[in-house]
């Protein structure tokens, strides 16, 4: 996961306990509850984990914020819960047959909320900003580099070309990153990039206050009448005012939410899940992210893991759900692929699979030369001990993984005489051993919409965060044709291929579980729910306070 | 005369340990691992394209000799450049965050020296069961981590009694358990020290003197023993305002409060060198400030040192 800024574990690792959080698949609009049927008006206080870093939603890269996005900003595309796209403020769009232009109609009765009229003109003026020089550049690099040109067409019609087949650019559509901002900010917005009360979008709410370190405030828009047709209802939203608090601290979150000083909070530690479950005061909603599964990717590069049968032999020695229980009580999911459960992508044949069997690890290892053990017990090869390093970067490190990997530390050294070494370092350390190849195992999550453009960056040859160092051309032409492909069918079979060669023939990754989030809410609170597809919290317009 | 020279002599050992402070997290932040481009695209996607922009944005192809001369030049006329992380001008991100974490301290400070004061006269020279009491509370608090404090007083007097809110709202209720959580601790040290104190003066031919004139216990100790004991507290005004920064940085993460606490914390994390330079920055200039302060303060209480 991108930038999910988690300074505090460094100082206070010890008393707060991060969450992961187990769920059903199945797409989640939990029930009202006791909340009643839905009425307009009140003030809700929402208690979140991360502040974000900027407003503006093109320069977005915390996953943890993106369910203040889209209170105020919006995309052309949205998700729908079966890995298709509904319209937003498009009406439609359109692909060439040979897939190398999109041609997308607009909505004509949306404005900004600076009073700027939305067209394609606004549209382009996005595009353009995104890839002018020093803005963006990540976007301009990744989801956007099949980009050729942007037409408007009319005022109500764009043109999106590109230079080679690429789904998902769709994807980008109904991304944060794709999000539409008012020219008239892009123009004369004091801080831009940083984003504030002056760079402006059109949605349900629009930002009124923010007051860094402490609480970001919307208020409602009463001209908003443009929701997507899986919004769950229709016009402006029913809550007055919301206020986000930063509460940093998970005991925190829930003993204010306990205490009734906020209605809903995010981020609900797997500690206090079953407290705030058992509780008639409040409700707990559970929904697994999309993107790809929590993993261990094994760096091919070196010894040991340049022999495929000591990485399948780090596989079977790792007791997955021994170790999710003691870490998480019961609260995570299982990851059987690198594609998290919830995608279309992912290939359910895996479940069960490559899973947790001591003496084929054992019987692995004597076969691939790590026959004799040191005093401690770990297996060695000509005198060198079977050591593999993990090295984890301290600010990106969330839902306990730190402890996790502690666990993982024991039983690999119990089944099979691994050494396997944590280090929580800061960010430079990592990125150093990293540069310096002086690792083997590196650990990830992505909470990429679409776990395709999650699995490009992390197995492509030249993948921004391949620390496998993995080169497989064959592969590389899987990922390309994943990329190309626009029959849903046919492309679920491309990435079914790459789970296969990913998991089965290389052994290169060890999913561990799938990241989800929570979202914790008095009874009195309605509407509650989770992105469809993103399977993150959502923004506040479908809430309600029950009188 | 003197005087101004005296004055001018300070001015030019503050600019002085200013630039100390400044090149020192300077070199250190150059030293420390990982380069400035890998900090600024944290661990988002990677690719030379990006990279190339990154150093084209904020100029990272010049020596570090370049760099770092620039960068005082421009602090030097007030310029504290731009956060990578936040995007925004340092001296603006600062600027927002500083009031709240001066009110905090300020709060605590007081707090914590006025209570420092009634329980070390409270306690001072006697024998009692409540001298023993206050003593051990004192080492538990001076000893137990600042977040710990915090979490059991939201614990109890927010969550359970709902006295005070957990953040929130500028008002003075929000900031009554964060300032105790950072008073707590400084209370519990300054204590030590002046009961310390006191009793040291007790024992002086100079209250024998005082008590034989008549003068109430109360009195010797109030205006006697006092001006004795707060010598080596005052001391210690320095070692509390780098107390009070970096026990804001706990605090302020524990109650959500704004804060520089949370901006040097993340700054640091991330290596955000324009903000941790500046953070370091203030933090000498304050320690300077209240160096200076102390010294007058000594004057004041001893007058002794007037003459010399």
């Amino acid at each position: 996961m991108r930038r999910t800024l988690r300074f505090t574990r460094l100082l206070l690792a010890g008393i707060a306990a991060g969450a992961v959080a187990a769920c059903s698949a199945a797409p989640t609009v939990p029930a009202a509850g006791d909340a009643g049927t839905p009425v307009s008006g009140g003030t809700l206080t929402w208690a979140v984990e991360t502040e974000p870093i900027t407003f503006n939603p093109h320069q977005y890269a915390q996953a943890k914020a993106r369910l203040l996005v889209w209170n105020s900003f919006e995309a052309l595309l949205t998700h729908d819960d079966q890995g298709g796209f509904v319209p937003w403020l498009a009406t439609g769009y359109e692909a060439a047959p040979d897939g190398l232009s999109y041609t997308v109609k607009l909505r004509t009765d949306v404005t900004f909320h600076d009073g700027e009229k939305f067209d394609a003109a606004a549209v382009k003026a996005n595009f353009d900003q995104l890839l002018a020089p020093n803005y963006a550049p990540a976007v301009a690099a990744v989801q956007l580099k099949n980009l050729k040109s942007v037409e408007v067409v009319d005022p109500a019609t764009v043109r999106i070309n590109l230079t080679a087949p690429d789904v998902l650019i769709l994807d980008f559509l109904a991304s944060p990153q794709g999000a539409q901002v008012s020219p008239k900010s892009l123009r004369q917005a004091a801080n831009l990039k940083a984003g504030g009360v002056d760079v402006v979008g059109t949605g349900p709410f629009t930002l009124s206050a923010y007051t860094p370190g402490q609480q970001v405030v919307y208020q409602k828009n009463p001209a908003y009448q443009w929701a997507p047709a899986n919004a769950g209802h229709t016009g402006p939203a029913y809550l007055d005012k919301v206020v986000y608090r930063f509460l940093k601290e998970p005991s925190v979150r829930v003993g204010a939410l306990t205490s009734g000083q906020v209605q809903l909070i995010e981020g609900v530690p797997a500690t206090d899940q079953e407290l705030i479950d058992t509780s008639p005061q409040l409700a707990l909603h559970k929904q697994l992210n999309s993107g790809s599964a929590y993993s261990y990717f094994l760096n091919v590069g070196h010894a040991p893991f340049d022999d495929v049968r000591v990485r399948q032999a780090f596989r079977y020695a790792v007791d997955v759900d021994a170790v999710l229980q003691a870490v998480y009580r019961g609260t995570a999911t299982r990851a059987w692929s690198i594609v998290g459960p919830t995608s279309p992508l992912y290939d359910k044949g895996y479940e069960g699979r490559h899973g947790f069997d001591a003496a084929k690890a054992n019987q692995l290892l004597d076969e691939a030369g790590w026959a004799t053990r040191d005093g401690e017990g770990f297996r060695t090869k000509d005198g060198k001990r079977l050591t593999l390093r993990l090295v984890q970067s301290a600010p990106f490190v969330r839902d306990r993984r730190d402890v996790l990997a502690l666990a993982v530390q024991a039983a690999v050294k119990a089944g099979a005489g691994i050494d396997l070494k944590v280090s929580v370092v800061d960010q430079g350390t990592a990125l150093k051993a990293f540069e310096d190849d002086q690792y083997e195992v590196f650990d990830n999550s992505r909470a990429d919409t679409d776990a395709g453009a999650a699995l490009n960056l992390l197995l492509a040859s030249t993948g921004a965060i391949n620390r496998t160092g993995y080169r497989d051309p064959a592969l590389d032409a899987l990922l390309a044709k994943g990329q190309a492909t626009g029959d849903p069918a046919a492309r679920v079979q491309v990435y079914h291929d790459i789970q296969r060669v990913v998991l089965t023939d290389q052994a290169l990754v060890i999913p561990l579980y799938a990241p989800a989030d929570q979202i914790a809410a008095s009874r009195g609170v309605g509407g509650v729910r989770f992105e469809p597809t993103a399977g993150v919290p959502a923004g506040a317009y479908g809430i309600w306070i029950a009188k | 005369m003197t005087a101004v020279r005296a004055i001018a002599r300070r001015l030019a050992t503050a600019a002085m340990v200013l630039w100390a402070a400044a090149t020192a997290a300077y070199l250190a932040l150059l030293l420390a691992p990982g380069d400035t481009v890998d900090s600024i695209i944290g661990d988002g996607p990677d690719t030379p394209q990006i990279r190339a922009e990154v150093i084209a944005e904020w100029g990272l192809d010049r020596p570090d000799v370049v760099q770092y001369l620039d960068y005082l030049a421009r602090a030097a006329q007030g310029d504290l450049g731009r956060s990578y992380l936040m995007q925004r001008p340092v001296a603006e991100l600062v600027g927002e965050h500083l009031p709240a974490t001066v009110t905090l301290a300020a709060a605590a400070a007081v707090t914590g020296v006025v209570l420092a004061l009634a329980v070390a006269l409270l306690t001072a020279g006697r024998r009692s069961l409540l001298r023993r009491g206050a003593s051990t509370t004192e080492l538990v608090l001076v000893s137990t981590p600042g977040f710990l404090i915090g979490i059991v007083l939201l614990n109890v007097f927010s969550f359970q009694l709902g006295w005070f809110p957990v953040s929130g709202g500028q008002d003075f209720s929000a900031l009554v358990l964060p300032a105790l959580t950072l008073a707590l601790p400084v209370a519990g040290v300054l204590t030590q020290v002046l009961r310390d104190g006191l009793e040291r003066a007790l024992d002086e031919p100079f209250v024998v003197t005082a008590r034989s004139r008549g003068i109430r216990e109360r009195a010797v100790l109030a205006r006697h023993a006092l001006r004795h004991a707060l010598l080596p507290a005052i001391t210690l005004v320095g070692w509390l305002s780098g107390i009070l920064l970096g026990g804001a940085v706990i605090t302020e993460q524990v109650f959500g409060r704004p804060g520089l606490g949370q901006v040097t914390l993340q700054a640091v994390t991330t290596k955000d060198m324009p903000v941790v330079l500046a953070v370091v920055l203030l933090s000498a200039a304050v320690y300077v400030a209240v160096s200076t302060l102390a010294d007058l303060a000594y004057l004041l209480v001893d007058p002794r040192l007037r003459r010399s």
